[in-house]
Parts: structure tokens; sequence; C-alpha cells
């Protein structure tokens, strides 16, 4: 019986492990699909209307789709902060928290526009957010694919692994 | 200046010195009060330690002796322009950032120029923070001799470059807004350089009265002709009047019935009449008094005239 009860549990955790690095792929391309729509409001916003960065961060944190928008949200209350740090570390602080399950490339391609947001003129900036948005959309490609492929395979893998280790426990 | 006026001019330069770095800022907290309220600029240069204006001399500012690096102008930049330096390009082609609380930020640095105008500066060399001051009360005569039972006679101010024009007439603006001392009137402010009103997130930092409608960053003749077709002002105000647009704006803006108050840098009636632009305004009536403004001492003296110069 309890080994029977080992052997639930070993499929269950293995199994586990495999559907939660099935879902950081879902999670990832969630993520990196939030972030370019996001990109796309601030460039309109940057062409439109020109706003300074608090209030184009704290319109994108109303309504850019999550968790786009906790991002925008989490730089903005960070700017208390500006004179002590620049805005490109403060950006970079808040994609780290608020988008834990980007790949490192995807957070390369943002760090790198958080050093250009705010220190050139509207075009430049508005330059800089398509560049990135069309950097994140070839990734966020990739990410499909990978979540169609190595989503399915990490399920499978887990629950795999978990049946083999029970058969050598039982 | 009373107790309450120094601890307001206080207030005023601990909010200026916020725009520093902590490692500087915490020094200019720690000065007296009673300096602080005297402290006219904050002179920050790259390589030298940062210096306060009091009167006409600078002074080191106790505790913050370090030398001052191209990155700590860079950073006070940054809190001035709240991290949106595509906001503050035009105000950095004319030299200076209003900042929050209408403080002025004048820049200094190697100029990057496009088709012969300066479009940017970078490596920014020196800083200096103007404290904002405002003189409440300064006008009340002027606004008195320009009152014309509910109305107000068009009038244009007259003194030598850094002779108070736009102090004075701010603080004319405020008053006719507010009703002191006759009716409240609708004024419209072409605020081409943010001098007047110093607007901040839509919101005046210096205090035009409560009936003012301010247009920042706008090119006064077309600021003018905006205010004059969508806000009904009954006041149209404009500092410093150079350019045959601005004149031909307020030639129009007379001819609609709306009183004209502007400034122009002139010795007095003689010299600007010399000059064929202010001649054409004065000679189509455009103006019915003039200002002018007389440094005495450490004050200033205020004479409404005629266009002839006889005192009203």
């Amino acid at each position: 019986m309890l080994r029977l009860l080992g052997a639930v549990l070993v499929v269950g955790g293995a199994g586990a492990l495999g559907l939660l690095a099935a879902q950081k792929l879902r999670r990832r391309v969630e993520n990196l699909r939030a972030m370019a729509g996001a990109l796309e409001l601030a460039e309109r916003e940057l062409s439109f209307r020109l706003p300074p960065i608090p209030d184009l961060f704290s319109s994108l944190e109303r309504r850019a789709p999550a968790p786009a928008g906790a991002c925008f949200g989490r730089c903005l209350a960070g700017m208390d902060r500006l004179g002590e740090d620049s805005l490109g570390t403060l950006w970079r602080e808040a994609v780290e928290e608020t988008l834990p399950d980007l790949a490192p490339e995807d957070r390369e391609e943002l760090a790198e526009l958080g050093e250009v947001l705010g220190r050139y003129d509207g075009e430049g900036q508005r330059q800089a957010l398509a560049l990135t948005r069309a950097r994140l959309e070839r990734n966020l490609e990739r990410a499909e694919a990978d979540r169609d492929s190595r989503g399915r395979l990490c399920a499978a893998l887990g629950l795999t692994a978990g049946a083999f280790g029970a058969i050598l426990l039982l | 200046m009373t107790a309450q006026e120094r601890e307001r001019a206080a207030a005023r330069f601990r909010q200026a010195a916020a725009l520093l770095p902590e490692g500087f800022r915490r020094p200019l907290e720690a000065l007296p009060p009673g300096e602080q309220a005297e402290i006219e600029e904050l002179r920050l240069r790259a390589g030298q330690p940062l210096t306060a204006l009091l009167g006409a001399r600078e002074r080191p500012v106790p505790g913050a002796l370090a030398a001052l690096t191209p990155g700590d102008l860079a950073r006070v930049l940054e809190v001035a322009t709240r991290a949106s330096a595509h906001t503050a390009l035009d105000k950095v082609q004319n030299g200076f950032v209003t900042v929050r609380g209408g403080h002025r930020l004048g820049l200094c640095g190697s100029a990057v120029v496009r088709e012969g105008a300066v479009y940017n500066l970078r490596e920014i060399s020196s800083l200096a923070i103007r404290v904002a001051r405002e003189h409440r009360g300064i006008a009340a005569p002027v606004a008195s001799a320009l009152r014309t039972g509910e109305g107000v006679s068009s009038a244009l101010i007259l003194s030598p470059p850094g002779g108070g024009k736009t102090t004075l007439l701010r603080d004319l603006i405020r008053i006719l807004s507010a009703g002191e001392g006759g009716a409240p009137l609708r004024v419209g402010v072409a605020d081409e350089r943010g001098e007047l009103a110093a607007l901040w997130a839509g919101t005046p930092q210096l205090d035009v009265g409560p009936h003012t409608d301010v247009l920042d960053g706008c090119p006064k003749a077309e600021g003018l002709m905006m205010l004059l077709r969508g806000m009904n002002p009954q006041v149209l105000s404009a500092d410093e009047i150079t350019a045959p647009a601005d004149a031909a704006a307020l030639e129009t803006a007379a001819n609609c019935g709306v009183a004209l108050l502007a400034t122009a840098h002139a010795a007095g009636p003689e010299d600007l009449r010399r000059r064929p632009l202010y001649r054409r305004l004065l000679e189509e009536g455009v103006f019915q008094r003039l200002v002018l403004i007389r440094k005495t001492g450490g004050g200033r003296r205020y004479a409404v005239t005629n266009l002839e110069g006889e005192p009203c």
C-alpha cells in the first residue's frame, strides 16, 4: 500500500514538474504578446500626444494587457527614486519583477529599450519602440513554436519519467 | 520679508533643491531656513563643487564640497524633465527648462546643431537652478491706474532687459484675474516660453489668478489667435513682443475688442517709437497706456503714462 502511494506521488510529482515547465512556456508567450501590444500602444501615444514618460506609463498601466500593464505601473511607482537611479535601471527592475517568465533574450531586448526611453526626441523613441516590438514579435513566433512542440514534450516527459520511477519503485 | 514670506521662500528653495542627487541635496536642506529663503540660484558646474548665489556672490555650500560630475548634472536634468527629454527639447533649445514649482533650470553644454539651429545639448557642463520667486501685490497700483469701469486699458510694459517686466506682468494678470480692486476678468495668456505661468502637468506653478487660461509652449502669434478664437478672453497677454507676427496678432485682437497686456524691451517711449514694429502698434492705437519700470536702489518704481509719456 505504501509503495503504491509512493508510486502515485512519484508519477504525480514528475508529471507536475513537466506541466509546470510547459506552463512556463505558455506564460512566456502570453508575456511577449502582452508586451508587444503595449509597445504598439506606446508608439501611438508618442506619435500623437508626445506625453511625458510618467503620463505615458500611467496610461499604459491602465490600458496595456496584463502583465505588461503591471510592468509599466511598477516602473512608474519607482520613479520617485529618479535622481538616485536612472530610468533605465528602474525599467530593468520592473521587467524582472513583473515579467519573470520571459527568456533572458526577451529581457535583454527590453533592457535596451529602457536605455532609450525618455532620453531622445519623440521620433527616436518611437523608432526604438518599433524595433523592440519587431524583435519581441520575432521572439514570440519562436516562443509559440516552443510552446507547441516543447510544451507537450515537457508534459509527456514528466509523466513518463514519473511512470519509470514508479516502475522502479514497485 | 515677513516670517510667513520667508518660510514660503525657504519652502520654494527646498523644492528646487529636491532636483539634486541626495549627496548634494542633504547639505542644502540642512541650511538655516533664513539662508534658504535668501538663496536666488544654485550653480552646478562639472568638475566644481556646488555653489549658491546669495546677492551678487556665489558661495560654497557647507557639506557639499565634492566636485560635481557630468553624470550628476545629467541626473539633475533627468529629474527636472521627469525622464522625458522629448517634452523638454524645445525648451532646451531656448537654453532653459521650467520645472515643477516654476523654478528655471538654465543649461550649458556642447550644442548639437541641425540645419543651422541649436537642436539639443549634449555633455551638459553647467546648470543654474533659479529659485522661483513671486512678488505678490507689486502690480496693485498699476492695475488701479489701468482699470476702466468694468474693463482695463491695453498697456505695454517697458524696461531694459532684467528690469522686472515679466514679474510685473504676472502679478498684473493675477490681480485682474482675481478681481482685486475691480471685477474679475478672463485673461488669456500666450506663454510661449513658460515664464509667466510655468505650467506643470497642466497647472500653473506661479499664481496667475483663478480666471486665467494659459497656452504654453506655442508661438505667441498663433497662441494669441487660438486664445482669441477658443477661450473668449476679456484680456489677452503675452511677454516680450519682438516679431512682426506677434504684433499682427495683437492688432487683430485689439480690433476684436479685447484688452491687451504685453511687454517690450525699451528704455522709454522715445526708444519705442524709434522701432518700426512698435511705432506701428502705437500709431494703430493697439495700446492706450505705457507702463515704465525704473530701478531705484534695491527696488523698482512703476509709472503708468499715456502714449506721449505723460503720467496718468
